[in-house]
């Protein structure tokens, strides 16, 4: 094997902060090489100057034992480097074929000419063995398919190192194996691949080296049946992993919320709801297993009264509830942690203090005369309570939100859903982008609030996280429930395997 | 500290921009041959050199104040009306029916003129505001359409339903309707006192109460707002009727105490004024309204310079201009990431620490 | 000529400054940049063109100055939004205070306070040898001034590019994932600085046509919503210049058909017929609603490294 990429010394600053700090990574022709490491490890920043978009603030880039300078994006593709991001870079109103050839510099011409690029595009996709469809709308694609597309994209610019950006997030198993089988054909013909992920299975599965990053810096580079994964875990951790189980409780208690046969754009299979018939007892952490975009957004948005059933019914309390508006919801006792912190949760151009009161200006703690009159200091003085209480790291309660860390964000959320006393929790993806501390402490307030008698909802697409907290696991399908589960001891090949609609 | 920064940057960067505005002016005053000191102290003479001149300077700020208001409260929850100019010249209509058609007479007209003043201006407010709540439209092209409607509408008062003779204009309202002056010798009335208080009241309104505060949330993120219970569309139609009411309260009050008649031209141009000084206040309503000030001086004085040294009024209006063209490039800039840690370095080097 | 064909024929050359400056618009909004200061571009160039055109006594030297004063006014508001992530539409909103405050003081201090109009003579009309003595259809679409069939030219360009050619798909890549854009290499600043040039021109000419082509004269406040008009059309239009030249089709019908019925008289006040393309205007946003058919990343900033 000969070495394709050599980095050497690579650092990127953002202001004060490191994201990469001195990195060395060599990458052989034909080889599979793993990036490995938790969130906000730098594995994505490093792939971003490897991909143009960002500039080493220090460090050599050697290709094929040459130095060279990736000053753009087009020219990473001309160094036949090409990336497929974790959100994919494909425009949504353009139809695959468009995608494709989108930006292409090697044809020449001022018309598209789509006889002959679509047969170029074919006849690629033929040798890699891919399935694709190139008159359909991206938007009309599965998340498999897209990523295919993406690939291809690469492939088609004469990638020689294709870069997968946590590829196997949005997937399904059969999808991952689908992916595994690409790759494997992509390293016979001597592509060499870098693979980011921060899951040890698939990991060890398909690496053949493993360079393990953590605060920003490479620790160790490693071949693959060196080390298991617990001894992995423990170096991209830092510490050793301890198994830190949460109680998990049988409760028959009252209900708090329950869906009854609820649909909502029924044959819709990836923004809709069919059918739905679920109980939340007081004191329990229902965990909503599915892969993204299995109606997830809809259920939640459906407990929290953002959206509205279109057949069905919801009660909440043993009531049913009449008018569909969050208000409504919040005002019996349902508190939300969106899926997107910035644009649903948080106002963020407003301040920490703002943001923990925003829900409870008319209060008689926070107001005279039901709103009239805006008791400031009171306000300033439970914010600072609650930074202290939620451990919300800080230079001022009235910094603006947006300036805070996604973990920090998180918890201002927290502390205003958790501290209204609510009867139901509905958390959507609550630790998504966290760091490991944040996400600790995110479970564990979740977990207090369960042993309050909380009814908690947790979805996540982080099926390690459902299999860790929930007492009991519903799995979600193309919006249906296709099964339901203890939290003790769940069957996880059973799960899985309804995940994929089987 | 960080909120302190950024309310040092609403002030700096106006402040810089009028300065840079009127070295412009300057430039412009030398290119035309005068002598920018002479010009700029006959400017400032015309707008505060006497008791007469600081009334006349309050007098043309009035209207600037209200539809400046107007376009503050609108923005800060989110919605881009732009036809403060609409709803006042409906407010001024209003107000000319009420004090010449209705028969009464005296204050009691004149309080009525400016209640149904605001009305008008609250409808043709809530107009666009229901259109886009309801139907999604662009309320800046919907509300500068209904300007230019309002516009004609006067048109049609003037030199047809309550023409006044020959001359297309209405009639005068009756003296004893007008809104008195508050000092004799000074040209400006209770007008002025009515838009300083109101913007006080705003100010009370947006940042004091739980009302104002969610209609701010909901200009900053509606999405936020809503999935946090705010009644977002029911906040952004009240927005339009208050905005819009604002500018009708203050084209009553400008007929009332000012103009006296429909004519053409009245009210040309107040609207998107109103836009430029809002924006460079920062949406805050106090310092809008000393923005309006500012432009109404430049106004006041221009007549006067250009008697004095030639130099045409509307270098005054290019001044104005100028100085919104920097203002909102320049609070851009302060925004920009490069730009705070260009800061950020800079203390470092001094041996400041800005972080905390 | 009877009174449909007059009609017809005002509608055309009433479409014809709206659909500049709406192609125009729609050249920006497919880079993602929402420009709202047509109005002043337009009144600046109005202004220029007429000056030009006043001293020089050609109207395509007008014309040609209105695009370039539309240029260089439209930059002030590229590098704003661009380089400093302004908000498109309060930048717009300046270059609506500005531009038509400097054109206003260009024509006060070149022609002082005289208050007689100064006058120009408008673009001869080309008509089309045999084309134009087709019965209607020649009167309406080959016996025009070259700025009409410049104006149609630019419509069956702009189709063709975003359609049919490679520059075209990535144009419209900027607008709709800048992202996406540049990391296939497309020069997404570039793009975006070519699209206000782009827009800058042509409601320039857009402008620059009213005085040359339409009016004789400059008066201020002579676009009178034209510009607002235009990206009414724009979203009207779908994005599209085959939906735009019909959107415009349709305001210019509205501004021709409120003409006829003025001179008409019917003893109602005139105001109540120039209102008409302003309610057309209204009912018609009222009508498509407000489904967002637009360029996805239209309005948003764009920032290189951003984390």
């Amino acid at each position: 094997m000969s070495e394709l990429l050599r980095i050497e010394h690579i650092s990127k600053r953002f202001g004060d902060f490191y994201a990469n700090r001195n990195i060395d990574l060599t990458v052989e022709r034909g080889e599979i090489h793993t990036l490995l490491g938790e969130n906000g490890a730098g594995k994505s920043t490093l792939m971003n100057i490897l991909a143009g978009l960002y500039q080493p603030t220090e460090g050599k880039i050697f290709l094929e034992g040459k130095e060279v300078h990736i000053e753009s994006p087009s020219q990473a593709v001309s160094l036949g480097i090409g990336m497929v991001h974790q959100h994919f870079m494909l425009v949504d109103a353009m139809t695959v074929f468009e995608n494709i050839i989108l930006g292409d510099r090697r044809s020449k011409g001022i018309f598209i000419d789509r006889a002959a690029r679509r047969k170029e595009i074919e006849e690629l996709a033929a040798r890699y063995g891919f399935q694709i469809q190139l008159d359909r709308q991206i938007t009309e694609i599965s998340v498999g398919e897209q990523q295919r597309v993406e690939i291809l994209k690469a492939l088609y610019r004469g990638a020689q190192l294709l870069i997968l950006d946590e590829p196997t997030a949005a997937l399904t198993d059969i999808e991952v194996e689908g992916l595994f089988r690409v790759v494997n054909r992509l390293k016979e013909e001597g592509k060499s691949i870098i693979f980011i992920s921060h899951k040890m299975r698939e990991v060890l599965h398909i690496s053949d080296r493993i360079t393990i990053l953590r605060g920003g810096e490479a620790v160790a580079t490693i071949n693959r049946d060196e080390m298991d994964g617990q001894q992995l875990a423990s170096l991209m951790i830092g510490r050793e992993l301890s198994e830190s189980h949460y109680e998990k409780r049988n409760t028959a208690e009252k209900t708090v919320a329950v869906l009854d046969h609820v649909s909502y754009h029924k044959n819709s299979k990836h923004n809709g709801l069919a059918d739905v018939d679920m109980k939340i007892h007081a004191g329990e952490i229902v965990g909503i297993a599915g892969v993204d975009g299995n109606g997830q957004t809809q259920l939640a948005q459906m407990l929290t009264g953002v959206i509205w059933p279109e057949e069905g019914h919801i009660q909440l309390k043993n009531s049913n509830v009449g008018v569909f508006d969050p208000l409504q919801f919040i005002q019996n006792g349902t508190a939300h942690v969106p899926e997107d912190r910035n644009l649903q949760g948080l106002v963020s151009d407003m301040s920490i203090a703002d943001n923990i009161v925003l829900k409870r200006t008319e209060s008689e703690e926070f107001s005279k005369g039901h709103g009239l009159f805006l008791k400031k200091k009171a306000i300033s003085a439970y914010a600072s309570e609650m930074a202290g209480k939620y451990d919300i790291r800080c230079r001022s309660i009235y910094q603006d939100v947006r300036s805070l860390s996604g973990g920090n964000q998180q918890k201002v959320i927290l502390a205003r859903e958790l501290e209204s006393n609510p009867d139901l929790l509905v958390a959507a993806h609550p630790t998504r982008g966290l760091d490991i501390g944040a996400t600790r402490f995110v479970r564990d307030q979740m977990c207090a609030a369960r042993d309050r008698g909380v009814g908690v909802v947790l979805i996540s697409a982080d099926f390690d996280e459902i299999l860790e907290m929930s007492d009991r696991i519903l799995v979600l399908f193309e919006g249906r429930i296709m099964g339901e589960y203890s939290g003790k001891n769940p069957p996880i090949k059973e799960i899985s395997m309804a995940m994929t609609g089987k | 500290m960080r909120k302190g920064k950024n309310s040092m940057a609403g002030i700096v960067v106006p402040l810089l921009s009028i300065v840079l505005a009127l070295l412009i002016g300057a430039i412009i005053m030398v290119c035309l041959g005068a002598n920018p000191a002479t010009a700029m102290k006959n400017l400032a003479i015309g707008a505060f050199g006497s008791k007469p001149n600081i009334g006349t300077t309050l007098t043309k700020a009035t209207p600037l104040i209200f539809t400046s208001l107007c376009a503050c409260f609108a923005y800060k929850c989110g919605v881009f009306n732009l036809g403060g100019e609409g709803q006042f010249i409906m407010g001024s209509i209003a107000a000319i029916y009420v004090t010449l058609v209705t028969g009464i007479t005296g204050v009691p007209a004149m309080l009525l003129a400016l209640a149904a003043g605001a009305a008008a201006g609250g409808i043709w407010g809530f107009l666009p505001g229901i259109l886009k709540i309801t139907r999604g439209q662009n309320e800046m092209i919907t509300s500068i359409m209904f300007n230019y409607i309002a516009t004609l509408l006067m048109g049609v008062v003037y030199t047809n339903w309550l023409r006044d003779g020959s001359v297309p204009q209405t009639q005068a309202v009756p003296k004893e309707s007008q809104i008195p002056r508050v000092i004799t010798g000074m040209r400006f009335t209770w007008g002025f006192v009515i838009a300083v208080v109101l913007g006080l009241i705003l100010y009370y309104f947006l940042f004091r109460t739980s009302g104002g505060f969610k209609l701010r949330a909901v200009g900053i993120n509606a999405t936020a707002a809503r999935f946090n219970g705010f009644p977002v569309r029911r906040l952004m139609l009240f927005s339009f009727i208050v905005s819009g009411a604002i500018a009708g309260l203050g084209g009553s009050a400008e007929l009332l105490g000012t103009q006296f008649r429909l004519i053409n031209g009245f009210a040309s141009g107040y609207g998107f004024d109103g836009v430029a000084m809002a924006l460079i206040g920062q949406l805050n309503p106090i310092a809008t309204i000393f923005v309006a000030l500012f432009f109404a001086a430049l106004r006041a004085g221009a007549t006067t310079m250009q008697a004095a040294t030639g130099v045409p009024t509307s270098v005054s209006d290019i001044i104005q201009a100028l100085v919104i063209v920097f203002t909102v490039a320049g609070m851009a800039l302060t925004k920009l990431p490069e730009f705070t840690a260009f800061l950020q370095n800079r203390s470092h080097k001094n041996g400041k620490e800005v972080r905390d | 000529m009877n009174f449909v064909t007059n009609l017809l024929l005002a509608t055309v050359r009433m479409a014809i400054p709206i659909l500049f400056i709406a192609i125009g618009e729609m050249y920006s909004e497919r880079a993602g940049m929402v420009n709202i200061g047509l109005e002043g571009l337009a009144a600046i160039g109005s202004l220029v063109g007429f000056l030009m055109c006043f001293i020089t006594g050609s109207t395509w030297l007008g014309i040609f100055c209105g695009a370039l004063v539309g240029i260089a006014v439209n930059m002030i508001y590229a590098f704003a939004t661009i380089n400093l992530c302004a908000n498109h539409t309060v930048y717009g909103m300046a270059i609506n205070i500005f531009a038509p405050a400097l054109a206003s003081f260009i024509y006060r201090v070149y022609f002082g306070k005289g208050s007689d109009l100064s006058q120009i003579t408008l673009m001869k009309g080309l008509g089309i040898p045999g084309l134009k003595n087709i019965p209607l259809v020649g009167e309406l679409l080959f016996n025009q001034t070259p700025m009409v069939y410049l104006a149609f030219l630019l419509v069956i360009f702009t189709a063709v590019f975003f359609r049919r050619t490679r520059s075209g798909l990535n144009y419209r890549a900027v607008g709709e994932n800048p992202k996406a854009a540049a990391t296939l290499g497309i020069n997404v600043i570039g793009v975006k600085y070519l699209s206000c040039v782009i827009c800058g021109a042509l409601a320039g000419i857009g402008g620059a046509y009213l005085t040359t082509c339409y009016s004789n004269t400059y008066t201020e406040g002579n676009i009178a919503g034209r510009g607002f008009i235009a990206l009414a059309a724009v979203i009207f239009g779908r994005w599209s210049a085959g939906g735009i030249l019909l959107a415009c089709l349709f305001f210019g019908f509205c501004d021709a058909l409120q003409i006829r019925l003025q001179v008409a008289g019917l003893g109602i006040p005139y105001q109540f017929f120039q209102m008409i393309p302003f309610a057309a205007t209204i009912l018609a946003l009222t009508l498509i609603g407000g489904r967002k058919l637009g360029p996805k990343a239209a309005g948003k900033p764009y920032r290189k490294e951003e984390r």
